[in-house]
């Protein structure tokens, strides 16, 4: 039991931290706030690249640094706190290269990890994953991938494709057995498609707070090689279901709009006890006390999962407790800002009288997502209770 | 960050699960809540033997020079059978004070037997309003010319009262030469003291006491006159993290206990435990324990290494306080009647949870130290 960082640890902070004051400063990116993963520059990649910031977990072997997954939190969490633009490779680094690692061919390891490490152009990947019919349920999925001679021949469509239209690839999970006696888990299989293959349609979805963000993808007769199924043909949800782990277990999940929190203490600091109606301030010092102690908490999940992942175990109820508390913390965070700010709270950000520099009406627009978003927090709550509980299914 | 225990620190919690688990079931704790004393002076001497009284102190007094996070770890396992015995009050609150404020003679005299359980201190903190008024104590002594002081006043709540040989206050000091807040040690036996059972919510043995013109001794100010507000301060973070402790036990033992009972219990020909109202509020409950369990080793592990901790003290306790209490409420709702019953152990904890949440001061309260802290004000 240690509550406390290494120096070596505490030198990467530094490390960490400088960089991104020295970018902040030179203009590479500003602070902002909600939309953490969509927020992507090739060039600032490239420069977390260099650094060999990009696989600090993988492998050496896999073109990485075989670094800690503690390191790796506490490098994230420098670089979110003020929502560096680190979307390019993000999603890639995560979950894509893990999943690679694990289950790729030496083909596929070769091909993609080199180039997600070095944030090479055509190596930002999207999530094909829920369908129509497939959300909570993703072992429902229909979208067809049937063999044909070479190649597997898609036919279907997917939905809530967060940056469909920026990705090169995509990562699908498709049918692949038929037989209506195969349990639907047992009968999906996960493929890496180039999106701009012939048969790929894209439509775009505007979310409710006014963003581009999602998309629907369709399928038509899109041919691709055997050599992008990814591990063995119909495992594909059980190997999905290790990737989710690192897709939860994250601080992206508590730090998306730690903006909010830097400004709005601000904003408290300049309240008194004389300049306040006194019961609205108490109630303002309460709350303030109240998110801090959860930020904490949320932060000291995090390190958890991660220190789990470096015991070379799975943190699959933990990230799910995680995810699960640090997204519904975010959502109060954003509707605390709006009451403590009151009535010009609404106004969004480019005029003068905008309460802060970062959207804060935006932030309160995207907070249902936060909750539905990579396991909803009723599908988290499940697997709480019947992985880490051991209640039995319904 | 490491978040697993040494193999030391898994063979003490070990240790001290299995002994509270056979030396104290709910049953006792049951019966002593009708027993005169109130505790079993038979286990009160075999935890003594086992120099669990002593684990934190120094070997010269007859202690274990053990970690504060051992001490904590005890009382994870105190909490989860809910351990009736002044452990607490006495080994912990009144030793750690005699620890840090006395002098040598006093340690030397008293700590060996406060850690052989050869004598049982309490502390008498709360005003009548239950507010801790060290700072400004309300509770008087006049310094008299007999070299002794004339104590007057009342104290509520005050665990062990009742076999106490001796009650610590925190006393207003008049008269000659200095004055101010001051530690007292006040013989349990002294004349014009008075003890009144009080009946309250979990029905442990706590007590009113009334000084009515109760001499003590000069000698007997632990520390220094005028000082005891301080000396007091000094201690109150340690038994706040300890009482988190107690309180991660407890909220630890109504996560198993709910859970086996939705396991084990089948309406609609079903485990309760299958149907999702119930998985997720079992969530909500592991939730509330795994965020406690973080929350308050923190605090623990900061204070055991002497590093800063004002802040995440009232982290622990703040969170804590809220989450041991909804999971006690929840743990009530899935335990439906049979939890709403003498005889069921789930009201062991609903009231534990309540009267913890109460000392050492509420969630509000540190969370209005939090914000202190946060440096916005």
């Amino acid at each position: 039991m240690k509550f406390v960082f290494t120096r070596e640890q505490e030198n990467f902070r530094q490390e960490v931290k400088d960089f991104v004051a020295a970018e902040m400063a030179a203009g590479s990116f500003t602070v902002d706030s909600a939309g953490l993963v969509a927020r992507e520059s090739r060039e600032f990649s490239l420069k977390m690249a260099e650094r060999g910031w990009i696989g600090l977990t993988w492998p050496r072997q896999y073109f990485g640094q075989g670094r800690s997954y503690v390191e790796k939190m506490i490098m994230n969490e420098e670089l979110m706190k003020y929502q560096a633009p680190i979307g390019y490779h993000f999603l890639a680094d995560r979950q894509i290269g893990p999943s690679l690692i694990n289950f790729g061919t030496e083909w596929q390891q070769s091909f993609f990890l080199s180039r997600i490490v070095k944030a090479e152009k055509e190596a930002q990947f999207c999530l094909l994953f829920s369908e129509p019919d497939a959300g909570s349920d993703l072992g429902a999925v229909s979208t067809a991938a049937v063999e044909d001679g070479d190649v597997y021949v898609i036919n279907g469509q997917k939905i809530w494709t967060s940056e469909a239209h920026m990705a090169d690839y995509g990562w699908m999970l498709a049918k692949t057995d038929f037989d209506k006696s195969v349990r639907k888990h047992l009968a999906c299989s996960e493929f890496i498609v180039d999106m701009k293959s012939p048969g790929i349609t894209i439509r775009p979805i505007i979310n409710s707070a006014g963003a581009h963000s999602f998309n629907e993808v369709f399928f038509d007769d899109v041919r691709i090689e055997k050599k992008y199924l990814v591990g063995k043909k119909n495992e594909g949800f059980r190997q999905i279901m290790a990737q989710m782990d690192y897709e939860r277990a994250g601080m992206e999940r508590l730090l998306q709009n730690y903006s909010i929190f830097d400004l709005l203490k601000k904003h408290v600091q300049k309240m008194s006890d004389e300049g306040e109606n006194g019961e609205f301030y108490a109630w303002v010092k309460d709350q303030m006390a109240q998110l801090e102690i959860e930020y904490a908490i949320g932060r000291l999940l995090c390190y958890k999962n991660a220190w789990i992942i470096d015991q070379g175990k799975k943190p699959t109820t933990q990230a799910a407790l995680t995810k699960a508390f640090c997204t519904q913390l975010e959502q109060r965070l954003n509707n605390v800002a709006t009451q403590i700010l009151g009535p010009i709270s609404q106004i969004r950000t480019g005029t003068e009288w905008s309460p802060f520099p970062v959207d804060l009406a935006a932030c309160y627009l995207w907070g249902p997502s936060y909750t539905m978003q990579g396991g909803s927090t009723e599908i988290l709550k499940n697997i709480i209770a019947q992985r880490g509980l051991g209640l039995p299914r319904g | 960050m490491e978040f697993g225990f040494t193999s030391e620190q898994e063979m003490l919690r070990k240790s001290f699960a299995e002994f509270l688990n056979k030396e104290c079931p709910a049953d006792l704790v049951r019966e002593m809540i009708e027993d005169e004393i109130g505790f079993s002076p038979s286990l009160w001497k075999k935890m003594a033997e086992l120099e669990w009284l002593g684990l934190t102190y120094d070997d010269r007094y007859g202690g274990m020079e053990s970690s504060f996070l051992d001490l904590f770890i005890l009382f994870e396992q105190i909490g989860k059978v809910l351990l009736p015995s002044p452990l607490f009050t006495s080994a912990v609150m009144s030793g750690l004070l005699i620890n840090d404020a006395g002098d040598d003679n006093l340690k030397d005299s008293l700590l060996p037997r406060i850690i052989q359980g050869k004598k049982i201190l309490t502390l008498a903190l709360l005003d009548e309003q239950g507010r801790l008024d060290a700072d400004e104590a309300t509770i008087e002594a006049v310094q008299s010319q007999g070299n002794q002081f004339l104590v007057n006043g009342t104290r509520l709540l005050v665990p062990y009262a009742h076999v106490a040989d001796e009650i610590i206050v925190c006393a207003g000091v008049k008269g000659h030469g200095t004055g101010g807040s001051t530690l007292l040690r006040i013989d349990g036996k002294s004349e014009g003291l008075q003890t009144t059972f009080l009946n309250t919510l979990t029905g442990e043995k706590t007590f009113a006491v009334r000084f009515d013109d109760v001499r003590v001794p000069a000698g007997n100010v632990i520390g220094d006159v005028g000082r005891g507000h301080l000396h007091l301060r000094g201690i109150l973070p340690k038994a706040t993290v300890l009482k988190c402790g107690e309180m991660l036990g407890g909220l630890e033992r109504v996560v198993e206990m709910s859970v086996d009972y939705v396991k084990e219990r089948h309406q609609f020909g079903r485990p309760l435990g299958s149907l999702q109202a119930v998985q997720h509020h079992c969530a909500d409950m592991a939730t509330y324990l795994e965020s406690t369990r973080l929350i308050a080793y923190q605090a623990a592990y900061l204070l055991s290494e002497g590093l800063p901790c004002e802040t995440e003290v009232a982290m622990a306790k703040a969170w804590a306080s809220e989450a041991y209490r909804k999971t006690t409420w929840i743990g009530q709702q899935i335990q439906g009647g049979i939890g709403f019953t003498e005889e069921w152990d789930m009201h062991l904890f609903y009231k534990h949870a309540k009267a913890s949440e109460l000392a050492f001061g509420s969630s509000w309260f540190h969370r209005a130290h939090v914000f202190k802290n946060m440096g916005l004000s």
